[in-house]
């Protein structure tokens, strides 16, 4: 079994460092090459501007001063505040088209995340912390943003800059050119040796953060269960050990980090002065040229430039690739249900349900439905009984695909549902679960949820029909009352009466009821019960309930116990057959 | 606790760190002048053995003196960035340790909120501040205010030196500071609402995100994973927009500043050059201010940056203080009362009424009754009639608006919350578990509880039964609010959870809804031989619970229509005796 995963837990990283994110990170860079395109010519064009200073400033030095020629020399500064201009102005032009780019990446990165995380299965999210899904849908993926838009040219901008420095310094003079190459090896062998640490450290920091986020939002939203249980001061040290372990790993990262500027830094310190010695002492003072030495010792310190900037690119670099690698595990996780390559839509679904020979088992091992077959006709409404934990709500879920089955077919008038496309099949399909979630907005705007385009009246009528009408209108703004968070403001049984509504607007052909009614008073069921007749009318249903009241009279009523089925009838059928139906039956009239 | 200004609030929390971040300071400011060490002693050595008629000479003749230069300018170098780190590190550690202080204090803070700052504050948006918003605060003090005093001090020791090199120049390329100055200003009243328009936006994209990953269950039931997506893109595309907004408006000030940035060493060349030609210089020290003259142009280009991770600081800063200093209205009152010792068990409402700040009606009116230490009382009433209301009174989540709550005689309100909320064991009805093992949930509230115990309260609620058949059995892990077990199987657990502080007080919220009909018959007896003392509340539907209660309590728009045992009830013919017969199968008759 893939162990679920807790705060307490690092997640491993299943997907090694490897140069396939980087190609991956590149695919998302492509699409938007047409601007990447502009903005690195926009910036050649300003470097290229920014080079004309020293060729002016000199003309000014060599020409203009030594003639006295103050006409000249003021000539000679507008040409460079004209030139500045330029190369700021491009310059500007190209950062406001980096900041499109970079925008426009994290939310490509973004919405491919999400739209990833709408077609997996439970299972996923049941697996692990919400916290930990969050914080990759928001905070990782801002983090990665910049250095996936400005890295990459900051990158070809530098390494060109690199090049040309290194081509003028062998043209200049070859020896010193050699002596400040010496410096290469040095720098690379340090670099490697932090890059190796620096990545370990920061996957620390992002697992150690994906914890406290993991337990910081399950405190949130459990903050009533930590008062009730006086658990105040146990959570808060769990926390604050959390928060300790990020500040250490947190600590262990940046140490590295900020060993990488003052690494180079000295390294080019050293090579300065290596020319200095080698120039003037080494090659013997008066062999090398004083043009050539200050040329040199200038192009040294230009040399080093684009190298720090280098090392700092490769630093957030390796920062943000602890959380690309997350972004793309998550991208990469299996999609366990989806469309079959050849799915076909699902036709209007008369309502014939088939179960052939299915298995099911939620891990390998642990069956917990064996060789199940059973037919319900359409219109027939079946009700799934039997203690807790026996099968009933895996045989809902199968119905509505939310799993596959292991062995056998489910069929819906005749075609297996696993091959036609999910959408298909489940918008035909009216599933209320047993956790009756509310989403924050408006009591109307949790009803239209199951009809996007439902007029004002066709919500009240719902309303009406299970009974919630009246409730709802007791709030001072009736349906545009705001229900908060998780509908906070409702009861348990009033979230179940607007989840009803929500279901029932649907007007779905198959309906599956989770125990739905657990929660709502018997008197209010009872009502219910006359909406929810009319509305069980000509659709199949399934529903699982422990009130006798509500089951009585379906159609079919199954017994399910231990993964099979161990009896089937209607009511009637099976009060006479003195079964386990009856049993649990006469258990509850005695009372 | 009176209110600070965002920076003093900052410095409060440094945490005893206040020295060392001082030094840190100080360091940063030593390795900022110490960074003109360098160009100054290769000006030297160009000076002296390179430019000067007799550098041959002198490098025949002072060769200690090169070599002194050389050392000097590694050594210095070494000495630098030696600073550099332990400055940065120094900074990090002071940032880290009051990100630490901050942010437990302000769990703590959250933890120990009323139930009304929980219906203001959504998840997402507590979300972004204990994490985005903190993150904003780390850098101010591990990067802005380092970068900051950089700044201050490169351009002041390079001022001063320029100063004392020919003042007129200096004059000339400083008089250039103000406009940069202004400019920057401008930005920053700017940028200051772009970075609260940013927050909140960010704080919406967290909030839908949220939503999304919580309920997916149900957006998988309605297939509408489409709608999803498109809903979040709308909140993707508007923290985008926001975003490029805010570093857009940086932009519109960037050529400003740059163009002032470039034009001193235009200014210097122009003004350098005439002083030149008047021979009131010399080129070689023309050569000296041009090689600096970055030292004076780069921080105040960076000031552009500075400025607006201050603004972003400002903005994160409000949001979490507010939290910071938010206070919860249900507190221990001044000389609360201690319970030393375990309680009876007594429960008395004294005509209690209770309204929810946001509401207009009344959820209960003037409702008056006893629970005997012991006895065990039913609550029934309609969906929506007040049941949980009533109960989340006994342990203080909301206090009524008038009327006294009552346990041993004791108005609640003047318990010690801790000592109060101890001495109740409670099943809510919204059942919210923690991705941990089972047995870490039923010991939440009994940390020290061995695994026997675990057991043993299992048993009581029919648990034990279907933990045993689990894979790995008390070690397993359920996820978030226990998603992959059966409502039922919740339940349950949670019931278990609620028995294991062995509470003198039980209160049950409609625990075993989604139970089936026998196991709840089996948890009933199970409560009923309980090995501790207790008085039990129990809100339920079923005739099956309520039955062998000593009273029921009926609920009707907030108010008690209804008193007395099953028998007493039926006997009375009133919404009870229909419930009875509704339920077993008799609603013909009724």
């Amino acid at each position: 079994m893939s162990r679920k995963n807790t705060y307490r837990e690092d997640e491993v990283l299943e997907t090694p460092f490897e140069l396939k994110h980087l190609l991956r990170a590149g695919e998302y860079i492509k699409r938007q090459k047409k601007g990447m395109i502009i903005a690195f010519l926009l910036s050649a064009v300003s470097g290229v501007m920014a080079l004309f200073t020293p060729k002016i400033t000199q003309q000014a030095l060599d020409v203009a001063i030594p003639d006295s020629n103050v006409k000249l020399l003021i000539r000679l500064a507008f040409i460079l505040i004209l030139t500045n201009a330029v190369s700021i102005i491009f310059a500007t032009i190209r950062s406001r088209m980096m900041v499109d780019v970079s925008n426009r990446i994290i939310l490509d990165i973004r919405r491919d995340l999400f739209s990833h995380l709408q077609k997996l299965s439970f299972k996923y999210f049941d697996d692990r912390p919400h916290g930990k899904i969050l914080i990759r849908v928001v905070n990782y993926v801002n983090s990665v943003s910049d250095i996936l838009s400005n890295g990459l040219i900051s990158v070809i901008l530098e390494t060109l800059n690199l090049i040309f420095i290194v081509v003028f310094m062998f043209l200049t003079d070859v020896k010193l050119a050699i002596v400040i190459l010496f410096g290469v090896p040095v720098l690379a062998a340090f670099l490697f040796w932090i890059k190796n640490k620096q990545r370990v450290a920061w996957q620390q920091v992002s697992n150690k953060n994906s914890n406290l986020n993991a337990y910081l939002q399950e405190n949130i939203t459990g903050t009533r269960i930590t008062q009730i249980f006086a658990r105040e001061e146990e959570n808060s040290n769990t926390f604050a050990e959390l928060s300790d372990r990020c500040r250490k790993t947190w600590m262990k990262a940046v140490s590295y980090n900020n060993l990488v500027w003052p690494g180079i830094d000295n390294i080019a310190v050293a090579i300065r002065a290596c020319i200095f010695v080698f120039g003037l002492v080494v090659f013997g003072h008066g062999n090398t040229s004083l043009g050539v030495i200050l040329a040199m010792s200038s192009y040294a310190s230009r040399f080093w430039q684009p190298i720090m900037n280098l090392g700092n690119i490769f630093n957030s670099f390796l920062n943000n690739m602890a959380y690309l690698e997350r972004i793309f595990e998550t991208m990469d996780a299996e999609i366990l249900v989806d469309d079959a390559e050849d799915a076909k839509e699902l036709p209007p679904i008369k309502g014939e349900v088939v179960f052939e020979n299915v298995d099911f088992a939620y891990e390998k091992g642990k069956d917990v439905l064996k060789n199940i077959s059973f037919k319900v006709n359409p219109g027939e409404s079946v009700a799934l009984v039997g203690p807790t934990g026996a099968g009933k709500s895996t045989i809902v879920n199968l119905v509505s695909r939310f799993y596959n089955v292991d062995e056998g077919r489910v069929l819906i008038d005749g075609n297996d549902i696993s091959k036609v496309t999910l959408k298909s099949l489940r918008s035909q399909m009216g599933i209320m679960l047993q956790d009756s979630f509310i989403f924050s907005g408006t009591i109307e705007d949790n009803i239209r949820y199951g009809k996007l385009d439902a007029t004002e009246e066709e919500i009240v009528k719902a309303s009406k029909t299970v009974c919630a009408d009246e409730f709802i209108n007791r709030f001072p703004d009736a349906y545009k009352t705001e229900v908060k968070e998780r509908g906070s403001i409702l009861s348990q049984g009033q979230k179940q009466l607007v989840s009803f509504a929500r279901t029932l607007i649907s007007d779905p052909a198959i309906l599956v009821l989770d125990e739905a009614t657990s929660s709502i008073d018997v008197q209010t069921e009872k009502a219910l019960q006359q909406g929810l007749n009319a509305m069980l009318k000509g659709r199949t249903s399934f529903i699982i309930a422990h009130r006798l009241s509500t089951i009585r009279n379906c159609d079919k009523i199954m017994y399910i116990d231990d993964g099979g089925i161990a009896e089937c009838g209607n009511h009637d059928e099976l009060m006479a057959k003195k079964g386990l139906y009856y049993k649990l039956y006469t258990s509850q009239l005695e009372e | 606790m009176e209110k600070k200004t965002k920076l003093q609030w900052l410095r409060s929390n440094l945490d005893g760190n206040g020295w060392l971040y001082i030094l840190s300071l100080f360091g940063v400011a030593v390795y900022s002048i110490m960074q003109l060490t360098v160009p100054f002693v290769s000006r030297e050595i160009v000076d002296v053995f390179l430019t000067s008629d007799d550098a041959a000479a002198n490098m025949a003749n002072r060769r200690d003196y090169f070599f002194f230069l050389i050392f000097a300018m590694v050594g210095l170098t070494l000495l630098r960035t030696t600073i550099v780190y332990l400055s940065a590190m120094g900074c990090e550690k002071v940032s880290q340790g009051a990100l630490y202080k901050i942010r437990t204090y302000l769990f703590n803070k959250i933890e120990h909120q009323d139930m009304n700052f929980f219906n203001t504050y959504r998840t997402g948006d507590l979300m972004t501040r204990l994490t985005g918003d903190l993150d904003a605060i780390r850098h101010m003090i591990a990067w802005v205010l380092k970068s900051c005093i950089e700044s201050i001090f490169l351009v002041g020791a390079t001022s001063i030196y320029f100063f004392i090199m020919d003042w007129r120049l200096a004059l000339a390329i400083l008089a250039l500071a103000p406009v940069m100055l202004w400019i920057i200003i401008l930005f920053k009243n700017k940028v200051k609402l772009r970075h609260r328009d940013l927050r909140e936006k960010f704080a919406n994209l967290n909030t839908d995100a949220q939503e999304n990953i919580s309920g997916n269950r149900v957006v998988k039931a309605f297939a509408r994973e489409d709608y999803e997506i498109e809903k979040f893109d709308k909140a993707n595309v508007e923290y985008s927009t926001y975003s490029k907004k805010t570093a857009m408006t940086w932009l519109e000030y960037f050529p400003y500043v740059q163009i002032v940035a470039e034009l001193m060493p235009i200014v210097l060349l122009v003004f350098g050059g005439i002083l030149i030609i008047n021979k009131q210089m010399t080129p070689g020290e023309f050569v000296a201010f041009s090689g600096l003259c970055w030292a004076i142009a780069n921080p105040m280009r960076n000031m552009g940056g500075i400025v607006n991770e201050f603004q972003r600081f400002n903005a994160a800063a409000a949001k979490v203080m507010e939290i910071y200093y938010s206070e919860p209205k249900i507190v221990d009152k001044e000389n609360a009362i201690e319970l030393k010792e375990r309680v009876q068990g007594k429960i008395e409402f004294k005509n209690v009424s209770f309204k929810y700040e946001d509401g207009k009606l009344p959820v209960l009116n003037d409702v008056s009754f006893t629970v005997n230490p012991g006895e065990t009382v039913a609550i029934m009433g309609e969906t929506g009639c007040g049941k949980t209301s009533l109960i989340n009174l006994i342990p203080r989540f909301y206090e009524p608006t008038s009327g006294e709550v009552l346990i041993d005689g004791i108005n609640v309100s003047d318990i010690k919350l801790h000592d109060l909320r101890c001495s109740i064991g409670l099943a809510s009805q919204d059942v919210l578990l923690y991705s941990d093992s089972i047995d870490g949930n039923i010991a939440y509230g009994n940390l020290r509880l061995s695994l026997e115990e675990v057991m043993k309260y299992a048993k009581y609620s029919q648990a034990a039964e279907f933990i045993q058949k689990m894979p790995e059995r008390y070690d397993t892990i359920i996820g978030e609010r226990g998603v992959g077990l059966s409502g039922g199987q919740k339940q349950r657990i949670s019931l278990a959870r609620a028995l294991a502080v062995a509470p003198p007080i039980l209160i049950l919220d409609d625990t075993t809804s989604a139970v089936d009909m026998e196991t709840e018959k089996e948890i009933q007896h199970a409560l009923k031989s309980l090995d501790f003392e207790c008085t039990k509340l129990i809100i339920a539907q079923r005739i099956s619970t309520t039955k062998a209660c000593d009273k029921i309590l009926v609920l009707k728009d907030g108010r008690i229509v209804e008193e007395g045992s099953h028998d007493e009830l039926v006997a009375k013919g009133g919404y009870y005796c229909s419930l009875v017969k509704l339920q077993t199968g008799e609603e013909v008759v009724a």
